[in-house]
C-alpha cells in the first residue's frame, strides 16, 4: 500500500498537495466564481451596449425629467399629464405605500380577530374562522382581486342610487367618497402647540414609568397633567377660531364632488387583499396565542389579576413575541403584494411606471432598476426598524 | 357517610353501590352540543347570529350555484331566458376544454394527457415505501422528464439527440416499473440480472456497464419503433389554461430545488466570495414583488441575449419563476440545515467524509426531510402566484378564464369562471396543505 507512494514522483506530489490543500481549493473555487460570473456579466452587458446602439437609446436617466403625457386614474399627490416621468414615480410610489399601509392596518385587526375566534370554545364560531381561513387562503390572490372588482363592485349602482352611509360614506360604481377634513391657515396655531403637548406627554409617561417601577405608584396628578396638556392644546385650537371642517361629498349633476375619493379599483384591491392576508395573519395569531403556556393564564388567575389585566400584562406581551416576527414578515409580503393591483389598473408603481412609462419610453434597464429599488429600499427599511423594535421586545425577557 | 353497604355484608367487606348515571346534559349528544354550542347565554347568542350569519351568506350563493343554476345552454341571452337568477355554467362547460387544455388543437390534446400521465408515473414509486433508489429516480425524472415531455407537447421537428433522449426518458420510465414489478414479485432487479449475466465478461463493473447497456438498448428499439410517428408542432403560444399553470409551476418547483440547495450551501459557506454572493442573490429576489420579476423576463431579458436569438416568452417566464423560487426556496432549506446539530457535521468529518460528501449523504437528506412540508406548502403558494402570468400575457387558466367574458356568444359573463377556477384552485390547495399537514404529523411522531 506504501510502494506505490513512494513512487510519485515530486511535481505529481506537490500537485497532489496542492488539491487537496483546503486553502488552496477555496480561493480556487472563489476565483472561479468570480471569474465565471464576471464572464456572463460580459456577455450580458456587451450584448445589452449592442442592442441598446442598435435602438438608439443609450442608458441614462435623462428620461427621467421629460414631460410624461399621459394621465393617471387616481394619485394622492397633485399631478398632470404635463408633468415628468419623475413625477409619474412619485405618484406611483405614494399610490402604493397608500394602499399597502390601509391594507396592512385593516388586515392586521381582522386577523387578529380572526386568529381570536379560531380558538373560541364555541365550536361554530371556531369552525366558522376555519373555514374563512381555508377559503381565502387557498384561492389566489389574483382571482380574488379581479372577483372582487368585477364581480362585486364594478355591479355597484351607479351615483343617483349609490350606496350611502349616513349620507357621509357614500360607495357606488365610481368608488368611494368620504369626509374629508379641510384645514384652514390657523390651523397651523394648534399644530405648533400640538408639537410641544406630544413631547410633554411623552415625557410624563417616561417619568411615570420610572417612578412606577422604583414605588409601584402612579405619579401623582398622572391623569389630570395628562388631561392639562390635551385641554391646552383645544384650548388653542378654539381661540384660534375652529380652524378645521370637514368636507362631505354631495351628489352635484352626475356625480359626487368634494370630500376625500378612492375608485373602485383601490376599493376592490384593498377589499381583497385585507381579506386574504387577515386569513394568513390570522394563522400567526392563532399559533402565537398557542404557543403560550396554559399554566401562565392559570398563575395569573390564581394571583387574582382581572380578565382584561391578564389579557394586557400577561397573555399579549408574550404572544406578541411569537407573533411579530412572522407579522413582520407578512407586512412586507403586503407592501410587494400590492403590486397586483395593477391588474385591475388601480394605478400603483407597477402600473404606472412599469407598465405605462415603459411601453412609451421604451427604456427597459433604467425603470426595472428604479421600480425593483423601491421594493428594495421598502423591504430593507421596514424590515430594519422592525427588527429593531422586534430586537426590544424580545431582550425583556430577562 | 353512608355505610350501610358496608354492614350489610358479612365480612365487612367494601362493596361501593354502583355509580350514577351522567346528568343527561353532559354526554352524548345532547351534552356535546351543549359543551360546544349552546354553554351559558353569551355562547348560545353567539352560535345563533354566527349560524344566521351563515344562513344569510350561504343560502344564496346555493341557490344562485346550485338551485338556479343553468347547466345547459347554447349562449347567454338563452341562460338568461332559462333562468335569469342563476349561474351560467354551461358557459364553463363550453369552455372547459380551453380552461385547461389553453388553446392546444383539440384533436393534439391527448398529448398533453400524455405527456402529464407520464409526470405522474415517474412520480409514482417515489411513493412506494419498497421501492429503492429514489433518488436515482427522482434525479433522473428531474434530467429526463423536461426533455420526454417537451418533446410530446411541442411535437414538431426536433434534433435528433432530443429524440434519442426522449426515447431515453421513456426507456428509463420502463425500467424503473419493471424493478418496481419484480420487486414486489420478490425476483431480483433487472439491473441485477444482467449484471448476473455480464459478470464473466466485464468483473466489478458489470453492474453500471449492464444497466447503461439495457438503457441504451432499450432506448435504440425505441427510438426505431416511434421513428414513423410524426407529431404536429404545437408552438408555445397555443399552449395555455391549466396545463401551462402546472408546467410553470412543476417545473419551477422542481427547478427550485436545487437553486435552493446550493444558495443555502453557498450562504452557509466559509468562502467571502461565495457567501456574500449567495445572499446578495437570495435577498435580492426576496425583496422585490413577482411581478416585477416577469415584467423584467418580458421587457428586460431580449437586451441580454443577441437579438439575432429567438426568445420564447413561455421560457422567459418559467426562467423568472425558477430564480425567484429558487430564493425563496433557499430559505427554506436554510431552515432545514439549521435544524440539523453540529454533532452530525463531526461525526460526519470523522469517519473522513468530505464536504460534499457530508453534505449529500448526511446533512441534505436529514434537513430536507424535516422541510417536506414546507416545501410542499412553497409549492401552494407558487401554484396560487402562476396566474399572475397572466398579466403579461401567457393564456394561462386565469386569462383563458377571462376570456369567456369577451367570447361573443357569453359577452359580459364574468363571475361563473372566476367562481369556477377559485373552486379548482380550492380543492387543489387544500389537498395539498392537507396533504403537508398530514406529512408533518407523521414527520413528528417518528
Amino acid at each position: 500500500m506504501v510502494a506505490p507512494q513512494n513512487e510519485l514522483n515530486a511535481s505529481t506530489r506537490k500537485l497532489k498537495n496542492l488539491i487537496y490543500d483546503s486553502s488552496f481549493r477555496s480561493w480556487f473555487i472563489q476565483i472561479f466564481v468570480v471569474v465565471v460570473t464576471a464572464g456572463i456579466a460580459y456577455f450580458l452587458f456587451s450584448n445589452i451596449a449592442t442592442n441598446l446602439r442598435q435602438m438608439e437609446l443609450p442608458f441614462g436617466f435623462s428620461f427621467i425629467g421629460s414631460t410624461a403625457g399621459f394621465d393617471v386614474s387616481w394619485s394622492l399627490i397633485p399631478y398632470d399629464p404635463s408633468m415628468s416621468y419623475g413625477r409619474v414615480y412619485l405618484v406611483g410610489i405614494v399610490n402604493t405605500l397608500v394602499l399597502s399601509v390601509l391594507i396592512i392596518i385593516f388586515s392586521t385587526l381582522l386577523g387578529v380577530v380572526v386568529g381570536v375566534l379560531r380558538l373560541s370554545k364555541n365550536a361554530m364560531v371556531a369552525q366558522f374562522a376555519r373555514w374563512y381561513v381555508e377559503i381565502f387562503r387557498n384561492i389566489p390572490l389574483l382571482v380574488q382581486i379581479i372577483f372582487w372588482f368585477i364581480v362585486v363592485f364594478s355591479n355597484l349602482p351607479g351615483p343617483r342610487q349609490s350606496y350611502a352611509f349616513l349620507d357621509l360614506f357614500i360607495l357606488n360604481n365610481r368608488g368611494f367618497y368620504f369626509p374629508f377634513p379641510a384645514f384652514q391657515p390657523e390651523f397651523i396655531w394648534t399644530a405648533i402647540a400640538a408639537f410641544p403637548a406630544i413631547l410633554a406627554i411623552v415625557l410624563l409617561q417616561r417619568r411615570s414609568n420610572v417612578y412606577r417601577k422604583k414605588t409601584g405608584k402612579r405619579l401623582p396628578y398622572y391623569h389630570a397633567l395628562l388631561a392639562i396638556t390635551v385641554i391646552m392644546v383645544m384650548g388653542v385650537f378654539i381661540v384660534s377660531g375652529s380652524p378645521l371642517s370637514w368636507v362631505i361629498p354631495t351628489l352635484q349633476g352626475f356625480n359626487y364632488k368634494g370630500g376625500g375619493f378612492v375608485p373602485t379599483a383601490l376599493v376592490a384591491a384593498f377589499t381583497a387583499m385585507t381579506i386574504y392576508r387577515s386569513a394568513s395573519i390570522g394563522e400567526t395569531v392563532r399559533a402565537g396565542i398557542q404557543a403560550i403556556d396554559k399554566g401562565q393564564l392559570e398563575a395569573a388567575t390564581a394571583i387574582g389579576f382581572p380578565p382584561l389585566k391578564t389579557l394586557r400584562l400577561i397573555i399579549i406581551p408574550q404572544a406578541a413575541r411569537a407573533i411579530l416576527p412572522p407579522l413582520i414578515n407578512l407586512w412586507l409580503t403586503i407592501v410587494k403584494e400590492s403590486s397586483l393591483a395593477v391588474a385591475i389598473g388601480f394605478p400603483e408603481l407597477v402600473s404606472v411606471f412599469m407598465q405605462t412609462s415603459l411601453n412609451q419610453t421604451g427604456r427597459a434597464i433604467e425603470i426595472v432598476i428604479m421600480v425593483m429599488g423601491f421594493y428594495m429600499c421598502a423591504s430593507l427599511t421596514i424590515s430594519f426598524f422592525l427588527n429593531q423594535y422586534n430586537k426590544r421586545i424580545q431582550m425583556q425577557e430577562g | 357517610m353512608d355505610n350501610r353497604a358496608t354492614q350489610n355484608t358479612e365480612l365487612g367487606k367494601f362493596i361501593p353501590r354502583p355509580s350514577r348515571p351522567p346528568v343527561v346534559t353532559s354526554h352524548g349528544l345532547v351534552g356535546w352540543l351543549r359543551k360546544n354550542f349552546f354553554n351559558g347565554f353569551w355562547n348560545t347568542m353567539l352560535t345563533v347570529t354566527v349560524f344566521t350569519l351563515l344562513y344569510l351568506l350561504i343560502r344564496p350563493f346555493i341557490d344562485w350555484a346550485l338551485v338556479n343554476a343553468v347547466w345547459s345552454a347554447s349562449d347567454r341571452r338563452e341562460c338568461l331566458a332559462i333562468n335569469s337568477g342563476g349561474a351560467c355554467w354551461a358557459a364553463v362547460i363550453h369552455w372547459f376544454n380551453n380552461l385547461i387544455y389553453g388553446r392546444y388543437p383539440d384533436e393534439l390534446q391527448w398529448r398533453v394527457n400524455l405527456g402529464l400521465s407520464f409526470g405522474l408515473l415517474w412520480i409514482l414509486p417515489l411513493n412506494l415505501k419498497r421501492v429503492t433508489s429514489k433518488l436515482q429516480i427522482g434525479a433522473a425524472g428531474v434530467i429526463l422528464y423536461p426533455i420526454l415531455a417537451s418533446y410530446i407537447f411541442l411535437g414538431g421537428e426536433r434534433s435528433n439527440i432530443h429524440y434519442l433522449l426522449a426515447c431515453t426518458g421513456l426507456a428509463y420510465l420502463l425500467i424503473v416499473y419493471i424493478d418496481t414489478l419484480l420487486l414486489y414479485l420478490g425476483s431480483k432487479k433487472s439491473s441485477q440480472v444482467i449484471e448476473l449475466l455480464l459478470e464473466p465478461f466485464l468483473g466489478e463493473k458489470a453492474d453500471q456497464v449492464g444497466f447503461s447497456l439495457f438503457l441504451g438498448g432499450l432506448a435504440v428499439l425505441g427510438a426505431i419503433v416511434f421513428q414513423g410517428i410524426e407529431l404536429e408542432h404545437v408552438p408555445t403560444e397555443s399552449w395555455g389554461g391549466l396545463f401551462i399553470t402546472l408546467i410553470i409551476s412543476g417545473f419551477s418547483i422542481v427547478m427550485a430545488l436545487p437553486i435552493g440547495i446550493f444558495l443555502a450551501l453557498g450562504r452557509r459557506s466559509t468562502m467571502p466570495v461565495l457567501k456574500w454572493f449567495s445572499i446578495a442573490t437570495i435577498e435580492l429576489v426576496r425583496s422585490v414583488p413577482m411581478i416585477t420579476v416577469l415584467f423584467m423576463s418580458v421587457t428586460m431579458m431580449p437586451l441580454f441575449f443577441p437579438n439575432t436569438m429567438d426568445l420564447n416568452k413561455l421560457a422567459q417566464v418559467i426562467i423568472a419563476v425558477c430564480i425567484f423560487s429558487g430564493a425563496y426556496m433557499a430559505e427554506t432549506v436554510r431552515g432545514g440545515l439549521q435544524t440539523i446539530t453540529r454533532g452530525q457535521f463531526d461525526a460526519a468529518k470523522s469517519i473522513g467524509l468530505g464536504y460534499w460528501q457530508t453534505m449529500f449523504l448526511i446533512i441534505l437528506p436529514q434537513a430536507l426531510r424535516t422541510m417536506i412540508p414546507n416545501i410542499v406548502t412553497s409549492f401552494i403558494s407558487l401554484f396560487k402566484d402562476t396566474t399572475l402570468v397572466s398579466i403579461i400575457g401567457l393564456f394561462d387558466i386565469m386569462l383563458m378564464a377571462r376570456n369567456i367574458s369577451i367570447d361573443k356568444k357569453w359577452f359580459g359573463l364574468h363571475s361563473e369562471p372566476l367562481v369556477a377556477i377559485s373552486f379548482l384552485f380550492f380543492i387543489f390547495c387544500y389537498g395539498m396543505s392537507q396533504y403537508s399537514q398530514n406529512l408533518e404529523k407523521k414527520l413528528s411522531k417518528n
